[in-house]
């Protein structure tokens, strides 16, 4: 009897053992993963991008994902190279990928949308 | 006929070692081979064997292996492929351009010869991918390109990168950090063969000084002729394809709104009611200029029951920071949601609701000055010093609308302050409140104060097609009484002017139908109340007729999200027992380009 405890137990302590090495492992994989690109969502729409004001970590690879919620918009950070045309509504995802240094990058719509056009603008604090 | 990436790969493999061939040899070595596709030797030879059985290989035993014509147009079948999957990697899901060959050598055999098709037709039928490597066409055919490398070019002319030819992912880095990609324009100012180095004169002037073996690597083309006269011209000087955008520094928008009005009581009509050319010029990145030039109604024929040219834009925009900017000229009031915000594709019903026409008098332009921005995640601000309202042309049906002076010699004895606070800081949601206040009495001599106020609030949610909308706005008079004893004198009618307006809606519209082929469909109802009477001066009467409601209910067909059909049906209804106010049918087409 004492000896079925002890396999039983032994056993048990081996699956919680193997569970928490993999749960570890996965963790850290995720958090590799995570570390090693950030990604942000924006939405634009007339006459905003959402969210407007985005902080990132300086030095790690970004990858901006845009959608449009109407017309074409323009999606330029200014002082890179970055000036891409946004899809209509329905038409998929501008993906744009970026690795800021520390410092502020202003970024605006390019593309003529509409009367309040000029206010379509945000920023990326990268820290 | 479909065969296993195993054979794709072998018959790749060949076609890309017949071009290191030296001139004069036409077999690729079975080493170099089985090094290309990384197996040994006997494994290659043993491959080779079943392709030569297959015709797409001639196979010489100890010399080596040739593509037949088979095999070559398979061969470059599979670079098609792959090049196509490269190009629409990085324009259409925006990969880095290093890091897309390890996905096209995967999906190059999983992928379809339909689906191919529509991404070459797609992406416009492109000569290369984005390396510069040449997309062969649907033959298998591939145009042949006259390039030389950094180590042949001449010294000292302006070359155009053609094609980067080692796709290894810290060397494609290197090439991208300094500005040397497929599409720039550079020159070759010394080579010296002591040090086994190439000198080049890049993009701003930079010069970086490369091994030749990585000079080797990139092809280029000597710009001549018309090309070389682009080069020379500052707005076209050191471009590549990404930055072009950036040089173009105006542009021309604009839309329309054509519409069937069908009202009880009379006739229907056709009604071009709005052609609107916008106009955006950057004299740089910190000064730009916007312009509106609306014609209403199609015709302009001397007095102002045809047609009106508007100018309702034109102002210049001092851009200091994103939390600080100046704005002057003519410049739209920051009041609602439609005033700044009225694109006929953005919103539904053929007419702007009510609420937007006769408590707020949009489109409402006037020439003016202040600032604008945003701080925070989403908190935007306006604030605008401006002409005033003339109160002498405010009416008991439309309100304060036709005080509007338009620029047009704007009487400015006294000014006019208005302002919003908005947040946009949640996805699909707006929030606004915005105020207007000025002295619009400057008309009557001698002169009294009419102070005249407008508070204004709104929400817009909008999300997964679901659009919901509420607004409320109130606009005061003061004075109003003398006002009206006024014009009463002057035209020997009293306007009956109120001392207080307002009004208010509420409305939700779901997206029913959303094919990316045949288009969207939207469902829309509206409830209105306003009243332009809805408090008197002291001593005058409110006139039932002027307080109003109405339902709209309708639909929008958008064939392109720029494109709107709209059809709806308005329900007005007043207080009055004996003034009926008409329902109407309504049709619009409306496009924003």
């Amino acid at each position: 009897m004492v000896v079925l405890m002890k396999t039983m137990l032994s056993a048990i302590g081996l699956i919680v053992g193997v569970c928490a090495m993999v749960a570890t492992m996965a963790s850290r994989v995720a958090d590799a993963a995570t570390q090693a690109t950030q990604i942000v969502e924006i939405t634009a729409e007339r006459f905003s991008f959402t969210p407007s004001e985005i902080r990132v970590k300086a030095g790690t690879r970004v990858e901006i994902r845009l959608r449009s919620e109407d017309t074409a918009h323009g999606f330029r950070i200014k002082g890179t190279d970055i000036d891409v045309e946004l899809a209509k509504r329905g038409r998929g995802v501008k993906i744009v990928t970026f690795e800021p240094q520390t410092g502020r990058y202003d970024f605006e719509c390019s593309q003529l949308c509409g009367a309040g056009h000029e206010y379509m603008r945000g920023v990326i604090i990268a820290e | 006929m479909l065969h296993s990436s195993t054979v794709e790969n072998y018959l790749k493999a060949i076609y890309a070692g017949v071009a290191t061939l030296p001139r004069g040899q036409r077999l690729v070595p079975m080493g170099q081979l089985a090094s290309a596709v990384g197996v040994a030797p006997g494994t290659a030879t043993t491959m080779v064997k079943t392709l030569a059985e297959s015709g797409l290989v001639e196979y010489e035993p100890y010399a080596g292996v040739a593509l037949t014509a088979a095999g070559q147009k398979l061969a470059a079948l599979v670079l098609r492929r792959h090049r196509l999957i490269e190009l629409f990697l990085v324009r259409m899901m925006g990969y880095a351009w290093d890091e897309v060959h390890d996905e096209a050598e995967q999906l190059e055999h999983a992928v379809s010869e339909r689906l191919i098709d529509r991404i070459d037709e797609m992406l416009g039928r492109p000569e290369t991918d984005p390396h510069g490597d040449p997309i062969p066409n649907a033959e298998g055919l591939v145009k042949q390109q006259d390039s030389q490398t950094l180590l042949t070019c001449p010294l000292d002319r302006i070359v155009i990168v053609t094609r980067v030819i080692d796709q290894d992912r810290e060397f494609l880095r290197f090439i991208e950090q300094h500005h040397l990609k497929p599409g720039e324009a550079i020159e070759v100012e010394a080579r010296d063969t002591a040090a086994d180095s190439v000198r080049v004169r890049g993009r701003n002037d930079q010069r970086i000084t490369i091994g030749t073996r990585a000079a080797s690597k990139l092809l280029v083309h000597v710009a001549h002729g018309l090309l070389l006269l682009l080069l020379a011209c500052p707005a076209f000087a050191q471009t590549a394809p990404s930055q072009a955008r950036q040089t173009q520094r105006t542009s021309l928008s604009g839309y329309m709104d054509f519409h069937y009005n069908n009202p009880e009581f009379a006739d229907a009509t056709l009604d071009f009611h709005r052609f609107v050319l916008l106009v955006t010029h950057s004299f740089s990145d910190r000064i730009r200029f916007v312009g509106e030039l609306e014609l209403e109604h199609a015709l302009v024929e001397g007095l102002e029951e045809k047609g009106e040219l508007e100018l309702e834009q034109a102002y210049v925009d001092f851009l200091f920071t994103r939390g600080f900017n100046v704005r002057a000229g003519m410049m739209l009031m920051p009041i609602g949601i439609i005033n700044e915000r009225h694109e006929p594709p953005v919103y539904y019903g053929v007419e702007r609701p009510f609420i937007d026409t006769v408590i707020i008098p949009s489109t409402w332009f006037e020439a003016g000055a202040g600032v604008h921005g945003e701080v925070g995640r989403g908190w935007r601000y306006r604030a605008f010093v401006t002409a005033p309202l003339d109160a002498s042309e405010f009416s008991a049906d439309e309100g304060i609308r036709e005080g509007r002076q338009q620029g047009a010699n704007a009487n400015v004895s006294s000014a006019a302050v208005t302002g919003r606070l908005e947040y946009v800081g949640v996805r699909g949601l707006t929030l606004g409140a915005s105020a207007w206040s000025g002295r619009s009495g400057f008309q009557f001599r001698p002169r009294f104060n009419v102070p005249v106020s407008v508070a204004e609030g709104d929400a817009r949610f909008s999300r997964r097609g679901l659009e919901l909308r509420g607004q409320f706005a109130q606009v005061w008079i003061d004075n109003a009484g003398v006002l009206n004893d006024t014009l009463a004198l002057r035209s020997g009618v009293n306007p009956n002017i109120a001392r207080a307006m307002r009004g208010f809606s509420l409305e939700g519209g779901q997206r029913v139908i959303s094919n990316p082929r045949l288009g969207e469909v939207g469902a829309f109802v509206r409830y209105e109340n306003f009243d332009t009477q809805f408090r008197m001066p002291s001593g005058y009467v409110p006139l039932r007729q002027f307080d109003r409601d109405a339902w709209v209910i309708g639909a929008n067909y958008w064939p392109d999200p720029d494109v709107a059909i709209k059809m709806d049906y308005s329900i007005v209804g007043n207080q009055s027992a004996i003034v009926r106010a008409p329902h109407s049918f309504n049709v619009g087409l409306g496009w924003w380009f």
